[in-house]
């Protein structure tokens, strides 16, 4: 029988990790989903022909404008037999076939995703983890910044920002990222916070020089997990964040780029109840989306929790 | 410590964090260059020819050559004395105008949400938690884990597309077809849609005996106030679950079966006061998220507000309302956190030290 | 004698995603009316689910295939037997609590009224949001309204001169209950004995205060509306529907009856030594010490004069001074109440304080029963022995440990449990349960080492 002095197999941690991630069913259907998304995104940047999609990058063919008035000025179609989900319009451009559009606003909307929270976490967390674990007057002064932050609506916010950055794709993407890392930040200064309560003692120990570096090694592994969790939780949440943000209009109407609200958005333009098919399949893609990264963030949640697997 | 006392040291946070707010509205309105806050104050209604000498009133007004830290000051002065500038959506008038005017409409929205929202979520996290696992358990969780997940726009689409046929129509503040006896009327202005003296159709309306309109107007903001309910309801079921459950398991909750006291009460005195305690802070955060749904539900649904305000200012690059409905909406939220504060004191004794 | 409380051949088995474990292998024991048993032994042994047992405030996944629990003439766990027994390997806790919530309509009678429970814990143990005061309250207005009622009834009718004779009464025959009850109901004041009763005894105050308050308890003014309620409610005997149903009208009953009830939640505190007894029953938990709150969770349990009182480790969870506190409130409390206690404890020196008799546990079972004094002093079950022999004492021996380890639950061990760990096993210990077997002084003993002597 193995005593605690044994040691572990390398990777005996993350079996178990594994086996809890599985007993949990909705997390693994949520894991399937999340890839397919994943699947569709990576299929669209590398080899688009596969989905018979050429040039992933543009939601409608501008060549097809040049051709008008044959391509112009064409109502959206309900989804038929040729086209799976119905045609959409784009851009004064219509019968552009919805499911192309979506499967290449999916590429567009999940590196978005990721590249916001990926670089407001980063930020975040390294200011947090700093200012939580410095204490004293950084501590305060980042938390003032932070709550200056929290002042006005996520969403209000990253509207004027936008507004000052100017109505593009990527612009739309750096507002949320300014928005979005306070959160990170002042969740990694608490996670900090309270695992510097428990590693204090040890510290005190350690010699003064290594104290830095020992406190690091403490630190991550307790900061990490959570931060991580989160991560995977914010994915789906930001990207219905802004989806609403294109949605209201936040890309003008000549954007041309595929993205899930900019399509939405541009469905309404055509009378509200009339073509909702442009509005609802783009919601449906983010809805299942954030389904699926929730029940995905419930099953890491599970694993880093031990209260939750019993 | 009582709760005046409390209340008064968190009146007293409240004067950094507004503070806060204006150094992040100064930074957003400079940020961008002189251009920004020019445009901002310029006077719409300027003649041309009028146009470079209000510039220049303008960047003398601001102190625009001078450091950055004199700047602060001179921006900060006009903005409490209620001077935001001017705006051109839907018609030129001052920003203060246009917030008085826009501002009602969005706060019933929200706070008629809000209430909903409670009333509703209250009973039925409760329910849920104790029936644990019943079939209205597993129904509650599914369906607030999907609407958790759906957009914002995308409820409200659903409720307009299907609702809407039996709320005809379901769009804007009024039907227009009761606009023409309406105009001419002194208490409603046809041009910007807004109504006197409370600014809400629904109380004006009533206010003036005009029935059909005011349940007209009531209709209207039906479904923009559900779809807000429902993605409020979705977060606050949820916490509500988890805490509950959490109660639930408690030595107090334990001691009080312990000592007779039936189920029922059990409940609802013992184990949802303590519940309510996460709910309420979790209830703060969903607020900054209800507000900006309510920017896009009023969007979809043409609902004259702050929101519909500031996105057809977007549109026109009206720099006064985006910059004036974000100043707004920061004091809203600020207020409201301090309101979920005081009311968080109120329900747990614990605090008040 | 007669018993107040027995439990017979009892099992608790709880499903786990871990297995089965058999928390009670069998337990039998008796609590004697008006005595304080102590119940010994290890973590694990199952001295706490055998309290929690007999209030049936086990969770969904416990269940009982087998024993009884007889308090009076009624088995408190003949329910939960019978689905077990049904349901046998089929045991779904979804449908347990069904059963369960059967079985907690039928106790929450008894719960807090004949039988009341202390846990371990004093600062979990109360809502840290209600005031103490009416957590003690409400366990009188769920249990006796019409007591409440009664009193406040009692305080406004009552003259002057009514209470210059009760003083007359209690000067001439002190403290005597009967007396005081007589009197009060020939003057229709039934509920005014208690109280005066309670100041009487006060221990706190000179004779004189003790004089003026008593001559106080009367010509209480009350608004007519509270008065009509408390008759009500005093006929009835609980709260009548006409008054429970209507929901504002509800809530304001409660409010009268709650504001007696704080009255005698002071009655009950002051009685346990906590002074200025009317702030305290206004303060939240978080404003008493731990010493206090145990108190506080004592009055509750005291409140409705129970029968049986269980102690689940009313002092593992406080420091040595306040547990000294607890013992002597303890040893205070049971010569001024008739109930009869039950205290689990791992503790052997706490329960050697306040025991009159000791019954030591292991493995789900009772192994040893019988007087406080001549368990410790001639232990006969090997188990008792060794675990005596673990307590370190002032002549400085080396401690022994007992060898091995308790075993799992999941699968305790044949016959006699402690066989493994037993220096005197032998053959029959591994085969056979051994059963209670009489010694002298009413002692029990499940050894097969006695099997041959008999008293």
């Amino acid at each position: 029988m193995a005593t605690i002095y044994e040691k572990k197999g390398r990777y005996d941690d993350l079996k178990l990790s594994s086996k809890v991630f599985f007993a949990n069913k909705s997390a693994v259907a949520g894991l399937i989903i999340f890839a397919i998304y994943l699947g569709i995104g990576l299929t669209m940047q590398l080899a688009p022909g596969l989905l018979g999609v050429q040039d992933a990058g543009l939601a409608a063919n501008p060549a097809c404008i040049l051709q008008s008035p044959t391509c112009a000025g064409l109502l959206p179609t309900a989804p038929s037999s040729a086209h799976l989900l119905g045609t959409a319009q784009v851009n004064g451009i219509g019968d552009v076939d919805l499911l192309d559009l979506m499967m290449k606003a999916i590429r567009v909307d999940l590196a978005l995703s990721f590249f916001i929270v990926l670089s407001g976490a980063a930020i975040g967390t390294v200011l947090g983890v700093v200012s939580g674990y410095a204490g004293g007057l950084v501590d305060e002064a980042m938390m003032r910044v932070t709550d200056i932050f929290f002042t006005i609506p996520y969403l209000v916010l990253a509207l004027a920002v936008g507004f000052i950055l100017g109505r593009t794709l990527e612009n739309m993407a750096l507002s949320l990222v300014v928005v979005w890392w306070p959160l990170y930040a002042r969740y990694a200064r608490s996670l900090t916070l309270s695992t510097k309560e428990m590693t204090f003692i040890e510290a005190a120990r350690a010699s003064a020089s290594g104290r830095a570096k020992i406190l690091f090694r403490h630190i991550t592994p307790n900061v990490l997990p959570p931060i991580f969790v989160q991560i995977s939780l914010d994915v789906g949440t930001i990207l219905g964040i802004f989806a609403s943000l294109a949605f209201i209009g936040f890309l003008p109407s000549t954007a041309n780029v595929p993205e899930l609200g900019y399509i939405a958005n541009q469905g309404l333009t055509w009378g509200l109840i009339g073509y909702w098919w442009t509005v609802v399949f783009p919601g449906i893609a983010i809805t299942l989306f954030a389904l699926a990264v929730n029940l995905m963030g419930d099953g890491f949640r599970d694993v880093i929790d031990p209260r939750r697997r019993s | 410590m009582k709760l005046w006392m409390y209340v008064v040291r968190r009146l007293l946070i409240l004067i950094p964090t507004l503070l806060g707010l204006t150094f992040l509205m100064f930074i957003l309105t400079h940020a961008g260059g002189t251009h920004i806050l020019i445009a901002e104050y310029l006077n719409p209604r300027l003649p041309e020819t009028a146009k470079n000498a209000a510039t220049q009133a303008i960047i003398t007004r601001f102190h625009l050559g001078d450091p950055i830290y004199v700047q602060y000051f001179y921006w900060l002065w006009p903005v409490l004395q209620g001077d935001l500038g001017f705006t051109i959506t839907p018609i030129p008038l001052p920003v203060t105008t246009a917030i008085a005017l826009f501002m009602p409409n969005t706060l019933m929205l929200t706070i008629v949400a809000s209430a909903l929202t409670w009333i509703l979520a209250v009973p039925i996290g409760v329910y849920s938690a104790v029936r644990r696992d019943s079939v209205l358990d597993q129904g509650v969780r599914v369906s607030s884990f999907t609407l958790y997940s759906m957009p914002i726009f995308l409820i409200g689409f659903i409720l307009l597309v299907g609702l809407g046929i039996y709320i005809q129509p379901a769009i804007g503040n009024v039907n227009p077809a009761l606009l023409p006896q309406l105009r001419g009327t002194s208490w409603f202005d046809s041009t910007i849609s807004v109504s006197y003296p409370t600014h809400i159709l629904f109380f004006d309306a009533a206010l003036h005996g005009y029935w059909n309109v005011a349940w007209d107007a009531l209709v209207h903001a039906l479904l923009p106030g559900l779809s807000l309910t429902l993605a409020l309801l979705a977060g606050i079921i949820r916490i509500l679950r988890a805490s509950m459950l959490e109660v639930l398991d408690q030595d107090y909750i334990r001691l009080a079966r312990a000592k007779g006291v039936p189920e029922r009460f059990v409940n609802n005195l013992h184990a949802r006061k303590n519940a309510l305690l996460p709910t309420v802070t979790t209830f703060g955060y969903l607020v900054a998220g209800l507000l900006g749904g309510a920017v896009v539900i009023e969007y979809l649904f043409n609902y004259k507000g702050i929101g519909w305000w500031t996105t057809q200012a977007f549109y026109a690059q009206d720099v006064g309302a985006i910059m004036g409905s974000t100043f707004v909406f920061g004091i809203i939220l600020v207020f409201t956190t301090l309101l979920l504060d005081v009311l968080y004191a109120l329900l747990d004794p614990r605090i008040r030290y | 004698m007669a018993d107040a409380l027995v439990v017979r051949d009892l099992q608790v088995h709880f499903y786990t995603r871990r297995g089965v474990y058999k928390a009670l292998n069998g337990a039998t024991m008796r609590l004697a009316k008006g005595e304080v048993l102590g119940v010994a032994g290890e973590s694990g042994c199952g001295k706490s689910t055998l309290g929690l047992t007999v209030m049936s405030l086990l969770p969904r996944n416990a269940a009982i295939p087998r024993g009884q629990v007889i308090l009076g003439n009624q088995d408190l766990v003949n329910l939960q037997t019978a689905y077990a027994a049904s349901a046998g390997e089929n045991f779904r806790p979804k449908r347990n609590e069904k059963v369960l919530k059967r079985v907690n309509k039928a106790m929450a009678l008894l719960r807090g009224k004949r039988l009341s429970m202390v846990f371990q814990e004093p600062m979990t143990s109360l809502n840290p949001v209600l005031q103490v005061g009416f957590q003690i309250a409400e366990t009188i207005y769920f249990h006796d309204p019409a007591l409440l009622a009664r009193r406040a009834l009692a305080r406004s009718k009552a003259t002057t001169k009514d209470m210059k004779d009760l003083l007359a009464i209690l000067h001439e025959r002190g403290a005597d209950e009967k007396a005081v009850t007589d009197f009060a109901r020939a003057r229709g004041l039934q509920g005014i004995e208690e109280q005066a009763l309670f100041v009487w005894r006060r221990t706190d105050i000179q004779v004189s205060r003790r004089e003026t308050a008593i001559l106080a308890l009367c010509n209480e003014h009350i608004r007519p509306i509270a008065k009509k309620t408390y008759e009500r409610v005093a006929s009835v005997g609980k709260i009548p529907i006409e008054l429970r149903m209507t929901p504002g009208v509800s809530r304001i009953v409660r409010r009268f009856l709650f504001r007696e009830g704080y009255l005698k939640a002071a009655e009950l505190l002051t009685s346990l030594g906590i002074p200025h007894a009317e702030r305290v029953v206004r303060m939240f938990p978080h404003e008493l010490s731990g010493g206090m709150r145990q108190r506080v969770v004592i009055a509750i349990s005291l409140a409705n004069n129970p029968e049986i009182v269980i102690m689940d480790e009313p002092t593992s969870a406080v420091d040595v001074t306040v547990q000294a506190q607890i013992l002597e409130l303890v040893k205070q409390i049971r010569t001024s109440v008739s109930a009869s206690f039950l205290v689990i404890s791992h503790d052997l020196s706490v329960l050697a304080e306040v025991s009159d008799r000791i019954a030591i546990m292991y493995a789900g079972r009772v192994v040893e029963t019988g007087p406080m004094n001549r368990v410790l002093e001639n232990p006969l079950h090997p188990y008792t022995q060794l675990l005596i022999s673990a307590i370190p004492t002032l002549e400085g021996s080396q401690v022994a440990g007992i060898k091995g380890e308790i075993p799992d639950m999941r699968a305790p061990p044949s016959g006699c449990s402690f066989h493994p760990r037993c220096p005197f096993a032998f053959d029959k210990c591994k085969t056979d349960v051994p059963t209670d077997l009489p010694q002298e002084d009413g002692r029990l003993v499940a050894c097969w080492l006695y099997e041959a002597k008999k008293p």
